[in-house]
């Protein structure tokens, strides 16, 4: 809201392949522009498959706890919450794993230094033992998905 | 020979101020800790005891540290009274009285080696990310004041937090400023600062925090929650607040929006120290249903950030953000429904 972002030199190359706590991530274009979804009611296709965890790299204007709606190959739909820390100088108080931190923050005319920006590893759970055929994400802008990996349940 | 000299430097004794914070509070509850802290005092159980709801219309105002109080019979608004409803705590507005020596009360209270919370304009202070930038009303604790360096020491725990030395020339722009409307900021500027300081005194550090004590204070608060009377306070003043502020994002009035965000503030900073006192006490007292109620509360806090963002980002165009606002309207009154609940089913038997 307050136009502040990451310092690019801080996080990876845009496209490249990233793990954060063993979990491998595609990272977004690092860029002018979109390089991140604002959460607003997106509906995510995935691949159909069982899965056990969504891993995302997300970060939010203060504390927030929403819910994704988890769409099923068999009809069902399970809301399943998603809470992420404040991105602004914060602790992981979802217990999040820091993936990436930015020692500087952007502002609209200036760089500041001693408030650290910071991207959340954080998970939903997927508890149904069913098909995953999409996520649909929470109406709510506060919160920002930079990328998404889906692990499968082992067999 | 002797010269005589009068005294330039005043500046409390023993450690500087504590850096007390949280990420949901503002600098409302950051300088008023760290005066607690000063005291002898645990922050979190003097303003984590209270948890209220409270909506009066037309008295937002755009600053940081707005609050809802409402003023006494006698006309006297004491924040106390609403940020530690169950202590002894009071906290009042004052204005230098002497325009030709605006220093002069500071330097009392500081003889006394009491801090003071100063409202400033972040638009005047260095080590303010808004710099030279965005006007915003802004809360310090002043701890020093050298006039022979011509100094103002400052501490301010908000990130990216500071404690020292400010030019006093630079303090007073900041101290004293219109606080213009500012675009960058529709929430925190528009607000004259008209060199004002809260006075936060607290009679007496307060006993510790027993099972009995909270039970207490949780039985108070659920009363205010579930009782409804002539003010906007309790889930039946939520009702109506969110009523008016749908009603008034389908009227196109963005003054609906521009007072959520600092209103909203208030009340997501009460949840969050609440919550987390609870969580705290559950945790030492082995008792998980008070730390799930805790929890509960905290998820009122939470769901305060996506009503308060929701607004922020539909400033431009209130009708179209109505239906978002609805949405979270609806999420925070079952989150408030929920704790209600949760702390209600502990407090019966604490």
């Amino acid at each position: 809201m307050w136009r502040n972002s990451f310092a690019a030199e801080y996080l990876p190359a845009g496209g490249s392949l990233v793990h954060v706590d063993g979990v491998p991530f595609e990272f977004p274009p690092v860029c002018e522009g979109s390089d991140n979804i604002r959460c607003a009611g997106q509906f995510i296709k995935v691949p159909r498959d069982r899965y056990d965890w969504i891993h995302v790299l997300a970060a939010s204007e203060r504390r927030s706890e929403d819910t994704v709606d988890l769409t099923f190959a068999d009809g069902s739909v399970d809301a399943e919450p998603l809470r992420v820390s404040d991105f602004w100088a914060a602790p992981a108080w979802f217990g999040e794993v820091k993936a990436f931190e930015s020692l500087a923050m952007h502002y609209p005319h200036h760089v500041q230094r001693g408030i650290p920006a910071v991207m959340w590893a954080q998970r939903v759970a997927v508890t149904r033992r069913a098909d995953l055929t999409g996520i649909l994400l929470p109406r709510n802008v506060a919160m920002h998905i930079f990328a998404v990996t889906l692990q499968r349940t082992e067999l | 020979m002797t010269v005589e000299t009068t005294a330039r430097t005043y500046t409390i004794s023993g450690p500087e101020p504590e850096l007390w914070y949280r990420d949901l509070i503002s600098c409302l509850q950051a300088t008023t800790g760290a005066v607690l802290a000063r005291q002898g005092a645990d922050p979190l159980a003097v303003l984590g005891s209270g948890w209220r709801f409270l909506h009066l219309p037309g008295d937002v105002r755009h600053e940081e540290f707005y609050y809802p109080c409402p003023p006494d019979a006698s006309g006297t608004v004491d924040l106390g009274t609403v940020l530690a409803p169950h202590h002894a705590l009071s906290a009042r507005w004052w204005r230098p009285a002497d325009e030709e020596d605006v220093w002069s009360e500071v330097r009392a209270s500081l003889a006394e080696d009491r801090p003071v919370i100063a409202a400033v304009d972040n638009f005047h202070l260095p080590f303010r990310p808004a710099y030279g930038d965005v006007h915003a009303a802004h809360q310090v604790v002043i701890y020093g004041l050298d006039e022979t360096r011509g100094v103002v020491h400052v501490s301010d725990a908000m990130p990216p937090a500071f404690r020292g030395a400010v030019p006093i020339e630079q303090f007073l722009r900041s101290w004293n400023s219109e606080n213009p409307t500012d675009v960058q900021d529709a929430f925190f500027s528009d607000s004259r600062i008209g060199r004002r300081c809260l006075d936060v005194r607290l009679d007496a550090v307060p006993a510790p925090l027993t099972p009995e004590l909270l039970g207490g204070f949780l039985r108070s608060n659920g009363e205010h929650f579930t009782t409804a009377g002539p003010a906007r306070t309790g889930l039946a003043g939520f009702d109506r607040f969110a009523a008016e502020l749908l009603e008034r994002c389908r009227a196109g009035d963005a003054g609906a929006l521009r007072e959520l965000y600092p209103f909203g503030w208030a009340m997501q900073a009460q949840a969050s120290l609440h919550g987390e006192l609870l969580r705290r006490c559950g945790g030492e007292w082995r008792d998980p249903a008070l730390a799930g109620a805790g929890r509960a509360v905290e998820t009122v806090a939470h769901a305060w950030t996506g009503l308060r963002f929701t607004g922020a980002h539909g400033l431009d165009d209130p009708r179209a953000a109505a239906l978002d606002i609805a949405h979270h309207t609806t999420l925070l009154r079952g989150a408030y429904a929920r704790a209600v609940d949760a702390v209600g089913a502990v407090a019966a038997r604490l």
